[in-house]
């Protein structure tokens, strides 16, 4: 952070005009934090995208376009900054999809105040939260890799650990049952569990890079 | 193996022969007359020797090998060529010098019959000679002799006695001449080549026929036909180097039994070569009348192994009966096993030529290339028999034909050969398109089929969904707008009833998703579902969820109705039971999978409200083929689900 900031500043991309303003809501009267900017539109959504910007909270399904597109950007634009997919299900795939853009951590839409308040909070503190559903499609995304004859295989394979603790957590097991399975502390769990969400995407990339060049979108040179 | 080549030699449709082919066999047809006319040529230059032509001759029977001079009275006139000549092998020539010969500047006399042994005296005085002198005599005489006579000793009127000794007789006896040693010398050459030289040669090459064919008759299905041309090859190699024996150690019974079989064979071979050129390649005949069929053709396949055997049976049986000859007179004095043999070949050349031109001017059997060869040789043996038989010359056309034969025959199959395989390669490549076509239709139906599968499996999916949606989702929204309406609906309840609404709809959105994959990360999923209430309700929830593996037969289907059936159980256990922890467990036994919810409430009984509940789980476990078991008592309750999995 180039400035230290008494308050994290929070944008939020929503089309949904009540959801929108519920999340504000709880920003507004969550202790450090702020709001920086709101947006309904993709197209809106990318001007908030500054310097000084903390968290986005963002939608996948946007009229312009999909959210997907404005973590790729804020991402790339901002390394630091905390990503929170706002999703109603928190669907597996959605949010994978999310975290291979970039994003930290997902939210479900309608939680309680203090739901939403603590997730934010979660994720700026560091915390990576996910869902047994997105844990065993990531294991599955990375199985397949693995054993797929087209691709070229994960880039970055997870460690013997980290597939051990994303197993467990696909398993329904929260951070800290996995973290007393497994003898280490429930911030190690969460360490293991963004170190999983660096790798998708890194993996991600490569994939994307390899599936242009089997396109023929891009040309490589020896 | 075998039968697909012979498949491959008979080659049904041969088609019109191809320029190729028609040129080849004009080569061969040039080469084989060039060499004829060659070897006719050298035959002309042996015939017409330059020199004095002693045809009238007198013979006399010597008494031993020695040679004694005999009184004039012993000597029976005779007149050259002569047949049959005589009945012992020691004989004396005698004649006289003339005139013309005693101006010889060097004179010879050429004995063109084939004698070893021979001398030369002159008024009862040896003046040449060559051969043997101890030892018993060459069986059969090989070569022309050229014997230079001193001049001083050649005067008009001069008795000249000619001893020759063999141990065979003669077919026929040949004239004798007298000239310049370097006039005669050219027939003389002419003679040792064809006597000595090119037996030599055609010997060389019946071996390797014999050996190639013998070799190469496993890699052809038509084993027959190349093993009767082996079998040529060997009786015409037997037979050229029967010619070779002559001398010690190997005697009459070498040379003769050698010679005669080699001939015998030659006759025989011949033929059942024939039949089997012509029945192997001919094209299938229409059905007949087996009688018929095998009055038209009695070498027709199924009998052509019979012929195999009865060729060999005729080889056997003339080789007995040469070796019973030979047993009581290995000289073979008078000739009647040439002469029986001969007329044996002569036979079975007009035999093999009449079937081989009716084999020919067969339509879709024109093969130029064998042809050329074939009637060659058919036409060259005949020429060669007659020669030898009606004008007592040498036969030499045979040879010509011999160096050829081979060579069109193997050139004939290649072509042959090459023809089958550009056939089967246009066939080959219609049946690729063929497959391709096939393979494309098929992938197109695949694809179609796999199209209306996947609508199909859409379609049931959707109406599942909607089915889910109306039994669950859809009726508690209409219960809320119903309650709202009438003004039942407090805020608190509004706010569960949609609550539960949500929650049933992340439901199917969970059972949509994890059913692909495990009942594993399934049941993980669902833990967002319970864990709430069991927060809410004060009670723990123990999560005891193992890795069950893959389950792929549990699809969202199934797995929407394990979530309604578990929520239920925790719903009743909730409600009704009041416990202190609930246990949530999922293991594998094999091939069959447990889910179990146990809690340490009071347990209930059947008459309870929860009745309606039960009777719901129960169906929903038979929908999905389950087991559902529940124990119930005052210190728990413990549902368990078992499918197969």
């Amino acid at each position: 952070m180039s400035q230290p900031s008494p308050c994290a500043r929070v944008a939020i991309v929503e089309d949904d005009a009540i959801l929108r303003e519920d999340l504000a809501r709880v920003v507004t009267h969550a202790e450090g934090l702020e709001i920086a900017g709101v947006s309904d539109t993709l197209a809106a959504g990318r001007t908030l995208i500054a310097p000084g910007l903390d968290v986005l909270l963002i939608d996948l399904a946007l009229p312009d376009g999909n959210g997907v597109e404005l973590i790729r950007e804020a991402r790339e634009q901002l390394p630091n900054i905390k990503i929170i997919v706002v999703s109603i299900f928190g669907d597996a795939r959605s949010v994978v999809r999310a975290i291979e853009a970039g994003a930290d951590g997902y939210l479900l839409k309608g939680a309680g105040e203090q739901q939403a308040e603590e997730a934010i909070r979660s994720v700026l503190g560091g915390g990576a939260p996910i869902s047994p559903a997105v844990a065993s499609h990531i294991l599955n995304r990375m199985r397949e890799r693995a054993s797929s004859q087209r691709g070229p295989g994960p880039d970055v394979p997870l460690t013997e650990k980290e597939t051990a603790v994303l197993t467990d957590l696909a398993k329904g097991f929260r951070y800290k049952e996995v973290a007393r399975l497994h003898g280490i502390s429930p911030h190690t769990v969460a360490d293991h569990v963004k170190s999983i969400y660096r790798k998708l995407a890194v993996n991600s990339r490569s994939e994307a890079v390899f599936e242009a060049v089997q396109a023929g979108l891009i040309k490589l040179k020896d | 193996m075998a039968s697909n080549k012979l498949l491959m030699l008979k080659s049904e449709p041969l088609g019109a022969p191809t320029r190729g082919a028609w040129i080849i066999a004009a080569i061969i047809i040039a080469l084989q007359l060039a060499l004829s006319a060659g070897l006719f040529a050298i035959n002309s230059i042996a015939e017409s020797a330059q020199g004095r032509q002693i045809t009238d001759i007198a013979a006399a029977e010597a008494s031993g090998r020695g040679y004694t001079q005999l009184p004039d009275s012993a000597f029976q006139p005779g007149r050259l060529p002569r047949e049959g000549c005589c009945s012992s092998n020691n004989l004396i020539f005698r004649t006289t010098f003339t005139a013309d010969d005693a101006a010889l500047a060097d004179p010879a006399i050429l004995i063109v019959s084939a004698y070893d042994n021979a001398l030369i005296y002159v008024d009862g005085q040896l003046t040449a000679g060559v051969g043997r002198a101890e030892g018993p005599p060459p069986n059969m005489g090989r070569l022309p002799q050229l014997l230079r006579i001193p001049r001083s000793l050649v005067d008009a009127g001069a008795v000249v006695d000619i001893a020759v000794q063999r141990d065979v007789g003669f077919g026929h006896l040949r004239p004798f001449y007298v000239g310049e040693y370097t006039a005669l010398y050219s027939s003389f050459r002419a003679l040792t080549f064809l006597r000595q030289d090119l037996p030599l040669f055609n010997a060389a090459i019946g071996a390797f026929v014999a050996a190639f064919c013998f070799c190469a008759a496993p890699l052809f299905g038509a084993r027959g036909l190349m093993l009767s041309l082996s079998a040529l090859g060997g009786s015409w190699t037997l037979q050229h180097v029967g010619l070779y024996l002559t001398d010690p150690p190997w005697g009459g019974v070498a040379n003769n039994g050698l010679y005669f079989l080699g001939f015998l064979g030659a006759c025989v071979c011949l033929p059942w070569f024939f039949i089997e050129w012509t029945s192997v390649l001919a094209r299938a005949m229409p059905k007949r009348e087996p009688f018929v069929a095998f009055i038209l053709d009695p070498w027709q396949a199924p009998a052509r192994r019979r012929l195999a055997v009865v060729s060999l049976c005729m080889l056997a049986i003339g080789a007995m009966l040469i070796a019973w000859r030979l047993s009581f007179d290995p000289a073979i004095a008078s000739q009647d096993i040439n002469r029986v043999i001969g007329w044996l070949g002569l036979l079975a050349m007009t035999f093999c030529l009449v079937r081989i031109i009716a084999f020919y001017m067969r339509p879709g059997s024109q093969d130029p290339i064998a042809a050329s060869a074939f009637v060659f040789v058919v036409l060259a043996a005949i020429a060669d028999i007659s020669a030898v038989r009606f004008l007592k010359t040498y036969g030499v056309f045979l040879g010509a034909a011999v160096t050829f034969f081979p060579l069109a025959l193997l050139l004939s199959l290649a072509f042959r050969a090459r023809g089958i395989f550009e056939a089967a390669t246009a066939t080959a490549e219609k049946l690729n398109i063929l497959v391709a076509d096939r393979e494309r239709e098929i992938t197109r139906n695949h694809e179609e089929i796999r199209r209306n599968e996947r609508a199909a499996m859409l379609l049931e999916e959707r109406s599942r969904i909607m089915r889910d949606m109306h039994d669950g989702i859809g009726g508690q929204l209409i219960g809320l707008i119903l309650q709202a309406r009438s003004h039942k609906l407090s805020g608190e309840s509004l706010v569960s009833g949609l609550e539960q609404s949500l929650d049933d709809l992340r439901l199917v959105v969970d059972s949509l998703e994890q059913g692909e994959g495990s009942l594993t990360g399934a049941l993980g999923a669902f833990r967002n579902r319970i864990e709430p209430r069991c927060e809410a309700a004060g009670v723990e929830l123990d999560w005891k969820i193992e890795d069950v593996g893959a389950t792929p037969d549990v699809g969202p289907d199934r797995t929407l109705q394990i979530y309604r059936i578990l929520l239920e159980a925790c719903t009743n256990a909730l409600k009704h039971s009041a416990p202190k922890r609930i246990a949530v467990s999922l293991r594998r036994d094999g091939n069959r999978i447990e889910i179990a919810l146990a809690d340490n409430g009071c347990g209930f009984s059947d008459g309870a409200p929860a009745g309606r509940g039960l009777a719901n789980m129960r169906t929903r476990a038979q929908g999905i083929g389950a087991n559902l078991d529940i124990q119930t008592s005052a210190v728990g309750t413990r549902i368990a689900l078992t499918l197969p999995a």
